[in-house]
């Protein structure tokens, strides 16, 4: 009886043995696909990356860099929220892009308490040198692109296309405006006015918040306003950058305002392999669900695929 | 004169719902050990708070994160549930089954792994299996051999050995 105990014990002790180096295999495996803003972020300053085209939300472009303000807002609240940060540097390297996420970043810049620093690196130009407005301090590199003020919604038109292949576009609207836009036909003048006010809008905008955050005059920053980009020697001198540097300069700065060592530590979020996974699996099953053709058709036709970028 | 020393015999019994409930939570601390002991790296990463409203938040801001846990609690309750049928296919019972004399018995002659896995489905953390920890519990105390509904799906039971 005793004996058979004791083999009961032992076959348990396999048992747990083999459990123990599965668990250990299994949780080394997942570890493998954990998105990298898990690691523990150690350190005072945290750099958080805007890369490529801003765009609201980064679904749809897999395998390409975009700064999605969803996730770069995302990452700012986190570093706020995070007592041990006592700044934060945007490193950038952004040609631009829409409006609306570019709005939506430098708003939340604002809302930070603490010291915010940006470091245009090759280029931060458009909707990246609004979000670097909004810090309190732009170090550019002297061969660095920036500035670049202004909106752009243009695209490719079709109807000299479709005309030249006998294809007609049947127009059916509800509303007079209601396929503003499209690329298969011309825009009207009152279209093209009703395009222009609408951009004119956002431009205001675009140069009330730069001439705000840079303590610039309106008429100054109107006048530079004319899309044109500037190196950073040049922005320097307009008064666009705050200093002409790398990550260095941004350091020393840093340094200064919080009064300690700075210590950067990257905050962002890289599609684990779940997650790009998990994206490749959504577009697939909305492609199929909708017929790629149609999704084609649909995109380009739709007034919506207008994009107003900055 | 002859002297007769009555030799020990072994009684099969039902179980005490007691007796249960101290085996089953034996085998929780082994579980919290063995299976749960090497993710606690990955949750304190995943979740970099213990404080349960806060952790909610976080979860709710990145869907991510998220997924993760999914996957870490999907692999957990795969382990646990290996755990249960790797234990009781072996020797029929589980290390705080055998602190307390308990056995699974099948209604047949040897526990099939379907039979294995009904009994320990109530681990799967989705729905309806989690149902079961509350459906599992008032069974027993309901049924006439204190069987879970789980066990009456499975056509097994939980036995107490004594020797007199």
């Amino acid at each position: 009886m005793a004996m058979e105990k004791k083999s009961k014990w032992m076959a348990a002790l396999k048992v747990i043995l083999w459990l123990i180096v599965l668990s250990f295999a299994i949780a080394f495996l997942i570890s493998l696909f954990i998105e990298d803003d898990f690691e523990s972020l150690d350190g005072n300053v945290a750099v958080i990356e805007i890369t490529g085209p801003i765009v609201t939300s980064d679904d749809g472009y897999l395998f390409e860099d975009v700064a999605s303000s969803d996730e770069i807002i995302k990452l700012i609240r986190k570093a706020d929220k995070n007592d041990g940060i006592k700044a934060i540097v945007f490193e950038i390297n952004s040609p631009g892009g829409s409006a609306v996420a570019s709005d939506e970043i430098a708003a939340e810049i604002k809302k930070v308490n603490k010291t915010t620093v940006a470091l245009v690196r090759e280029i931060g130009t458009s909707g990246a040198y609004w979000i670097a407005s909004s810090t309190d301090h732009i170090v550019a590199n002297r061969m660095s692109i920036t500035g670049s003020i202004g909106v752009i919604a243009s695209y490719l038109g079709f109807e000299g296309f479709l005309e030249e292949h006998n294809v007609t576009y049947e127009r059916l609207v509800s509303g007079k405006f209601k396929d503003l836009g499209s690329p298969f036909k011309e825009l009207t003048p009152e279209e093209r006015a009703l395009f222009e006010k609408s951009l004119d809008t956002i431009n205001d905008y675009f140069i009330d918040e730069v001439a705000k955050n840079r303590n610039l005059n309106r008429k100054e920053v109107e006048r530079l306003a004319t899309g044109q980009f500037y190196l950073g020697v040049d922005a320097l001198n307009l008064g666009l950058v705050d200093e002409l540097g790398s990550k260095d300069e941004a350091k020393s700065y840093v340094e200064k305002q919080i009064g300690q060592e700075a210590d950067f530590v990257k905050y962002k979020t890289q599609k684990g392999f779940l997650g790009s996974l998990s994206d490749i699996a959504d577009e697939a099953s909305f492609f199929v669900g909708r017929g790629i053709g149609s999704a084609f058709f649909a995109k380009a036709e739709s007034p919506k695929s207008i994009r107003i970028t900055a | 004169m002859k002297s007769v020393i009555a030799s020990k015999k072994t009684f099969v019994a039902q179980a005490s719902v007691l007796k249960r409930i101290g085996a089953f939570i034996v085998d929780l601390v082994i579980i919290n050990i063995i299976i749960l002991f090497p993710f606690r790296g990955l949750f304190e990463s995943i979740l970099p708070t213990t404080s349960f409203s806060e952790a909610f938040e976080f979860l709710r801001q990145d869907a991510g994160a998220g997924t993760m846990l999914n996957a870490i609690m999907f692999a957990i309750s795969a382990l646990s549930i290996l755990y249960f049928m790797l234990m009781e296919k072996k020797i029929a019972q589980t290390p705080g089954k055998m602190l307390f004399s308990l056995y699974v018995k099948p209604q047949g002659k040897d526990l099939k792994n379907w039979q294995l896995f009904v009994r320990s489905m109530f681990l799967i953390p989705a729905f309806p299996f989690v149902l079961l920890w509350l459906i599992d519990p008032i069974a027993m105390l309901f049924t006439k051999e204190n069987q879970r509904l789980s066990e009456i799906l499975s056509r097994t039971k939980v036995v107490e050995q004594y020797r007199i």
